[in-house]
């Protein structure tokens, strides 16, 4: 054996052996390999179309966060301009613009210099008598990613909340205003971590100045309509939606959520599961101040528009309060989640959903794992039927290719996905093509009279550049797919792309190592091929 | 002596037989242009948006097609199919909507088969007001329950839903993915071969690809993004007998200058028969596997692949080599 060989042998058989180490760890259960320090920690991550689970592609709706900070900017322009006494006419946003009437004669000048002050609306072209303004391009795109970030912090500690959370659940961003949530085991309960996500919960508490059964007896109460700045809020059955009560009370809250420090589950004295709450410094003299002001009243807890209670106010309150709601202990542990995460600031909808029961997932693994084997199987029996001698190289070739396929997805962590084994039969394929086009140039070498040595030198160097340009294409096309593929996608650019590098690597390195070492040097009169 | 697929001194006039392969190629190019607009192209879900629910029926419940689909309709969701999925004997169904496909009646006062039971549950849930902004759960859930009352006990395997903005987005994405593919394979063959022989490369690539994609229109299939999966790995692989081919070319061009220009494109065929027939073969039994035991979610994928591995396999013989004829200037052409 020269030394060059045994270079060659040695690196190629190290190479093998580390991604056949790497493969092994899937042979063991994830007990097992975290428990040796022997097995690799890691074993290929199964994708959520084969383990089950949810797949979920939320929407951000940023255009609302625009809205919210023209509405801010308005509210800070009527403010500052009445100050400084400058007649204005309605000002309101429209359409992502806001938009001032401005009555023949007014300070237009001072209304420019106020807003270029700001420097964060930028004018449109309008009609006569109106200004219109839209956010300058740099401070909308702050705007957007800030709700973006805002949104995207408040859903990771909702669902991957690690004890009252979604276990293994995975919340990122996808683009400029999209954000995944993977949630892996099929036996999650859609509805509740349907909730999690679109619950806004905003926390707000208000004084009730009247109470009456039904929306109708309040309103019979104010025959000239609801008193400035008051609305009414309901207690609702939580099955029926029936309304229980109806309560007239302030259009702004008096306290909301964002004072919130903690909130946990606890129970009543009757054993009835409840949400306790406890305030910040700041949110604690509010509510001191607020509920000694207000004894005897009724205060009205209300998420998201709807009164979950309303106690009334026996003394003066610290810092610490309770939600009833008649919950049942697993939905006051989400309200308390929920409301420990702070409330989303934007509204979010589902616009993509894949979900996959654990049934489907298994029978899909199975079909993968039968197609695989069948093809491993043909294709196997084929080049050793046809090569005889050198069939045997190709399908050592072929195994360890597949071991090193499995490994390098081990090392890499990448997610098997079920187009992903597709790309593993795929694979099983096109392996041994690259085996073939050698072969069948040693084979024309031997009928031009080559000696069997020639003949093997002379058909790897003649079919390198065809090996090499067949998989540089489909190289090019798995990685452009990796990019714009959704994720099972994804896991069949990856395999396939993982794939084509081991192929080369079993045709060029291994099949060549193993013929350097039979014949070799040996001079032997025919090779069967 | 070994086992030969392909005699070597085998010669099949191919070149002199291009008008026929010519033919058929521009016929069942033509007949996916024509069947465009009167077939319709059939986008899966994801990317015309809509909803797909696969059912498992409990064994031994009596189920229907045509029972299903009464009772999606009496339930409101209007425009679905219906359709049995999987293997021969399966109780899977494949129920499938647009997206936000509105109730024609509210669920509770028509003919939906939910019983005051059923509906408590689904107010409980809070899924009764639901609109299309949350997916399309509210409509599954009614599914779900309505069809367990009237056919009998079964199991939701699998629900996907896309949005139409998201929908749109992998349209784009789509045709974004097979222009770059497409560039930057040019780009290789451009890089690779001489400018004479590039656009035949490039021809055959988009034969293989047309041709594939024309039979889906034309058999009513549908795209999803494992068939757009399928296209891309057909453009990536289908170029590799072509390249062999044209290697043996370019080898046989400096070799034999006697010859006449079809009588080196005919000999270079034949020359590398075998290793096409053998690199697609070998491919195409996999791709068999995949489509006879891969299970059905991936069979459209393996539907796709194997007929663009065959007709990559031929157009790499019949379109790549002969379209030479009419690029190359030599006598005799």
């Amino acid at each position: 054996m020269s030394g060059n060989l045994r270079v060659r042998l040695a690196s190629v058989a190290a190479t093998v052996l580390l991604l056949s180490y790497f493969a092994a760890a899937n042979c063991f259960s994830e007990q097992t390999r975290l428990a040796s320090p022997l097995i690799p920690d890691a074993g290929i991550r199964l994708g959520l179309d084969l383990q089950g689970g949810i797949h979920w592609v939320v929407g951000v709706k940023l255009d609302e966060a625009v809205a919210h900070e023209l509405e801010f900017q308005r509210s800070a322009l009527v403010e500052q301009l009445t100050a400084d006494a400058v007649t204005l006419g309605a000002t309101s946003v429209v359409d992502g613009r806001l938009r001032i009437e401005m009555p023949a004669g007014a300070d237009v000048a001072k209304l420019n210099a106020w807003t270029q002050d700001r420097g964060v609306l930028t004018p449109v072209p309008s009609t006569d008598g109106v200004l219109e303004f839209t956010l300058s391009e740099r401070w909308k795109k702050e705007v957007r990613e800030r709700g973006m970030m805002q949104v995207l912090e408040v859903l990771r500690r909702r669902i991957e909340d690690p004890i009252q959370g979604i276990p293994d659940s995975v919340v990122t961003r996808q683009g400029e205003d999209r954000i995944l949530v993977q949630i892996p085991g099929g036996q999650i309960d859609r509805s509740r971590a349907r909730d999690m996500l679109k619950v806004t919960g905003f926390l707000e508490f208000k004084i009730v100045r009247e109470t009456a059964q039904s929306e109708e007896l309040l309103r019979a109460k104010h025959p000239n309509g609801l008193p400035t700045d008051t609305k009414i809020a309901f207690e609702r059955d939580k099955e029926s939606q029936r309304v229980l009560s109806a309560f007239l009370v302030g259009v702004q809250p008096d306290l909301t959520g964002d004072y919130l420090e903690d909130a946990r589950v606890g129970f009543d004295n009757r054993q009835r599961p409840i949400v306790t709450f406890q305030f910040n410094p700041q949110g604690g003299e509010i509510f001191q101040k607020l509920t000694g002001e207000h004894i005897g009243s009724q205060l009205a807890i209300v998420l998201d528009e709807r009164v979950y209670s309303a106690p009334v106010i026996r003394s003066r309150i610290g810092s610490r309060g309770q939600i009833e709601g008649r919950f049942s202990s697993a939905e006051a542990a989400d309200l308390a989640v929920v409301l420990r995460s702070g409330s989303l600031s934007l509204p979010v909808a589902i616009e993509e959903e894949r979900v996959v029961g654990p049934g489907l997932g298994a029978d899909s693994i199975t079909a993968g794992i039968r197609a695989t084997v069948a093809s491993f199987v043909a294709v196997l029996g084929f080049i050793l039927f046809y090569y005889r001698f050198s069939g045997v190289y190709a399908g050592i070739a072929l195994v360890l290719n597949l071991t090193m396929l499995v490994g390098l997805m081990t090392l890499f962590g990448a997610t098997l996905t079920l187009p992903g084994l597709g790309a593993f039969v795929l694979t099983i394929g096109m392996a041994v093509d690259a085996n073939v086009l050698i072969f069948e140039r040693i084979r024309e070498e031997l009928r031009a009279g080559k000696t069997p040595r020639g003949s093997i030198g002379a058909g790897f160097n003649k079919a390198f550049w065809a090996i090499a340009d067949s998989n540089i294409t489909t190289m090019a096309t798995a990685l452009v797919l990796y990019e714009y593929g959704t994720g099972p996608i994804k896991g069949f650019a990856v395999a396939l792309a993982i794939g084509i590098l081991t192929s080369v690597f079993a045709a060029l390195a291994i099949t060549r190592v193993l013929y350097d070492i039979y014949p070799g040097d040996r001079h032997v009169e025919t090779l069967s091929i | 002596m070994p086992f030969e697929l392909i005699p070597p001194n085998t010669n099949i006039d191919f070149i002199g037989k291009r008008y026929l392969c010519f033919f058929l190629s521009v016929a069942v190019i033509l007949a996916g242009v024509i069947a465009i607009p009167v077939r319709g192209v059939r986008l899966g879900i994801d990317f015309a948006g809509g909803t797909e629910v696969q059912v498992r029926f409990a064994e031994g419940v009596p189920v229907e097609e045509g029972a299903i689909r009464k009772v999606v309709d009496d339930c409101g969701v209007v425009d679905a199919s219906v359709v049995r999925f999987g293997e021969l004997g399966a109780t899977d169904y494949l129920i499938r909507f647009r997206a936000g496909a509105a109730s024609k009646e509210p669920p509770e006062s028509g003919s939906c088969p939910l019983s005051a039971e059923n509906l408590k549950q689904l107010a409980a849930e809070r899924l009764a007001a639901a609109g299309a902004e949350d997916g399309s759960n509210a409509q599954v859930q009614r599914l779900k329950l309505a069809l367990g009352n009237k056919i009998g006990a079964l199991e939701v395997q699998r629900v996907e839903f896309v949005g139409a903005r998201v929908g749109s987005d992998l349209r784009r994405a789509a045709l974004y993915s097979l222009g770059l593919s497409s560039l930057l394979i040019l780009v290789y063959i451009g890089f690779r071969f001489s400018t004479r022989f590039a656009p035949g490369a490039v021809i055959a690539l988009f034969h293989d690809v047309a041709i594939t994609a024309g039979i889906f229109v034309i058999a009513g299939w549908q795209f999803d993004l494992t068939v757009l999966a399928a296209l891309l790995t057909i453009m990536g692989y289908s170029l590799n007998d072509t390249i062999i081919i044209y290697d043996r070319i370019r080898e046989n061009m400096t070799l034999h200058t006697k010859f006449d220009l079809g009588e080196v494109l005919n000999r270079s065929v034949n020359q590398t028969l075998s290793r096409t027939a053998l690199t697609g073969g070998s491919t195409f039994m996999s791709c068999l596997a995949l489509l006879f035991l891969g299970g059905p979610v991936v069979r459209p994928f393996a539907i796709a692949m194997s007929i663009g591995i065959v007709v990559g396999t031929f157009s790499s013989i019949y379109v790549a080599a002969p379209i030479l004829l009419y690029l190359e200037r030599r006598p005799g052409a």
